[in-house]
């Protein structure tokens, strides 16, 4: 069961999309989010979905990959949907009894649930072709500036890359642990609320102590290889930015203009 | 003597419908009398750490069935917890399982959780810390302050404590010093006479299996390749060795001695058996 948690869904691959610079996507992610919600009707907004369709084609992902990271937020979207719909005021559609639907409200849940959905979509194409290593090298890279005002920028990339380094072995630990604890006949399937989480406790704390024992001996073992922090440290793979990088930064330019443009002289039809 | 465990084309796929499929195990039928001492062994990754979580039904078999004492296991999925009681695991460093503040309640966790009476639990903890030799002082120290052999003592009277009727033993003595070694393979073999409880001790170690075990499973890829009673079995030199499996260095001499034609027995198990036999040969002044 604990087998089946998959933490930074990587989907290892070698094109394009993939082998573009990690610090490049990040801030292509965060102009894509930001485009999302600068685009205010349906028209601007199929530019953004185009968008992901045209990146994940790049990135050739199977289709069923982009469902399963919209699965997690199916309750979010059906809920915005029914709350706009309902509470929307505006030019009414139906009415029943206290229900009214407006025409305000349907366009707005639609925009809202289209949006989420790229939102969902475009950053897990991030997490999709990134490993989380190569994600939080960007990361320290993009946020070196801030090593100016005493942010311990290469320590916290080093946490980062450390606590994801560590989770797939946590999950095993856990799974271990419960096992020997079912076979000491702990019940964790059922009984209320309090019992479920009384029963936890024979799971979470072997799983603390071994989080502490593990961490001292990589403590130990950084030590012996003279780990002393980011002063000084040179690495061995080297970011640079290739022609895709500056491409990919143009296309996304593109699009961006493009929303605003369909914005400002677009057709009037559903907007707001 | 009447069957305690019994397998029926037992299988189980890892990863079923995905690339990464594996049988972990195929068509596992062996049955294993009450009171029996069983040695199992096999390489990492034969399916003996599987096999062992099917038979106190962590694990449900994909197919085939489980009988512990001729009940199905899995008949109602509700009541499994009872065969968790009669058939007790003991994981592979099964200190890191440990938990409570005090020695004594960590042991009192598998009985309390039987529902026994508070009485019936001080009983079962205290005779369960004297199994495994933790004086009674260690009872109220956390579980851990104790050394690593100790803990690992502590861990293992927490299974003894429920008074299983089978004890499965996960490479109890992985990671000890020799003499924790012999402490816990002691401890074994005095629950198994005490109570004439079911042992199912799984082991690298061919020593140890042949010293303490009267019978032997050999897991290879899978599949039960070979069980009988330990004489039979490493009498099997050739096969084993053929599957990357050793027998104990002394079975191994004889073995090769009766191999050369010298008039030993075939099958020699322990360094004190194989004295006896030369012994005997001198005597006759036979051999060489």
């Amino acid at each position: 069961m604990l087998k089946d948690i998959t933490f930074g869904q990587y989907y290892p691959g070698t094109s394009v999309v993939h082998r573009l610079d990690p610090r490049i996507k990040l801030i292509l992610t965060l102009a894509y989010i930001t485009m999302l919600f600068v685009a205010d009707g349906m028209i601007p907004l199929a530019v953004g979905v185009g968008f992901v369709v045209l990146f994940y084609a790049l990135a050739r992902l199977p289709a069923k990959l982009i469902f399963k990271s919209m699965k997690p937020v199916v309750p979010i979207i059906v809920f915005t949907a029914v709350l706009n719909v309902l509470f929307i005021e505006g030019e009414p559609l139906w009415t029943f009894y206290f229900i009214k639907i407006t025409k305000e409200g349907l366009l707005t849940a639609a925009l809202m649930c289209v949006r989420i959905l790229c939102l969902i979509a475009g950053s897990s194409l991030l997490t999709y072709t990134t490993s989380p290593i190569v994600l939080t090298d960007g990361l320290e890279r993009l946020m070196r500036p801030l090593s100016a005002i005493k942010v311990p920028v290469h320590e916290l990339a080093m946490m980062m890359t450390i606590a994801l380094r560590f989770i797939p072995t946590l999950v095993e630990e856990t799974g271990k642990i419960m096992s020997a604890q079912k076979a000491r006949g702990a019940d964790m399937e059922s009984g209320t609320v309090i019992q479920r989480a009384k029963a936890l406790v024979p799971i979470l704390i072997p799983l603390f102590v071994s989080a502490f024992r593990r961490a001292d001996e990589l403590a130990l073992a950084m030590e012996c290889r003279c780990y002393h922090g980011g002063e000084g440290r040179t690495r061995m793979k080297q970011l640079s930015l290739g022609p895709q990088d500056w491409i990919a930064v143009l296309v996304v330019a593109a699009g961006f203009a493009g929303i605003v443009l369909l914005n400002l002289y677009g057709p009037p039809v559903l907007k707001l | 003597m009447s069957e305690i465990i019994r397998t029926e084309h037992l299988s189980y796929v890892y990863s079923a419908g995905t690339p990464f499929e594996n049988a972990a195990l195929d068509d596992i039928n062996i049955s294993v009398e009450e009171g029996t001492f069983l040695g199992l062994i096999g390489h990492t990754g034969s399916g003996k750490s599987t096999l062992i979580q099917h038979l106190n039904g962590l694990l449900k078999p994909d197919s085939g069935k489980v009988y512990i004492g001729g009940e199905d296991i899995w008949a109602d999925p509700k009541k499994i917890r009872r065969f968790r009681f009669k058939v007790g695991l003991v994981f592979q460093y099964p200190e890191y399982q440990l938990f409570e503040e005090t020695v004594r309640k960590d042991i009192s966790f598998g009985p309390r959780n039987m529902g026994l009476s508070e009485e019936e639990i001080a009983g079962r903890v205290l005779e369960a810390a004297e199994l495994v030799g933790l004086p009674e002082n260690y009872l109220d120290k956390s579980p851990f302050e104790l050394s690593g052999g100790e803990k690992r003592r502590a861990a293992i009277a927490g299974v003894l404590a429920m008074r299983p009727e089978v004890l499965i033993l996960d490479e109890p003595t992985a990671g000890l010093d020799p003499r924790g070694r012999e402490h816990i393979l002691g401890e074994i073999a005095e629950y198994h006479d005490r109570y004439g409880a079911t042992i199912i001790l799984v082991s690298h170690s061919m020593e140890d299996v042949a010293r303490f075990a009267d019978h032997v499973l050999i897991m290879d890829h899978g599949h039960a390749a070979m069980y009988g009673t330990t004489r039979e079995i490493f009498r099997r030199v050739g096969e084993l060795t053929e599957m990357g499996l050793e027998v104990p260095q002394i079975s191994r001499i004889f073995a090769g001695l009766a191999a050369r034609g010298i008039p030993v027995p075939e099958s020699v198990l322990t360094v004190g058996e194989a004295k006896e036999a030369v012994l005997r040969l001198l005597r006759e002044g036979g051999g060489v």
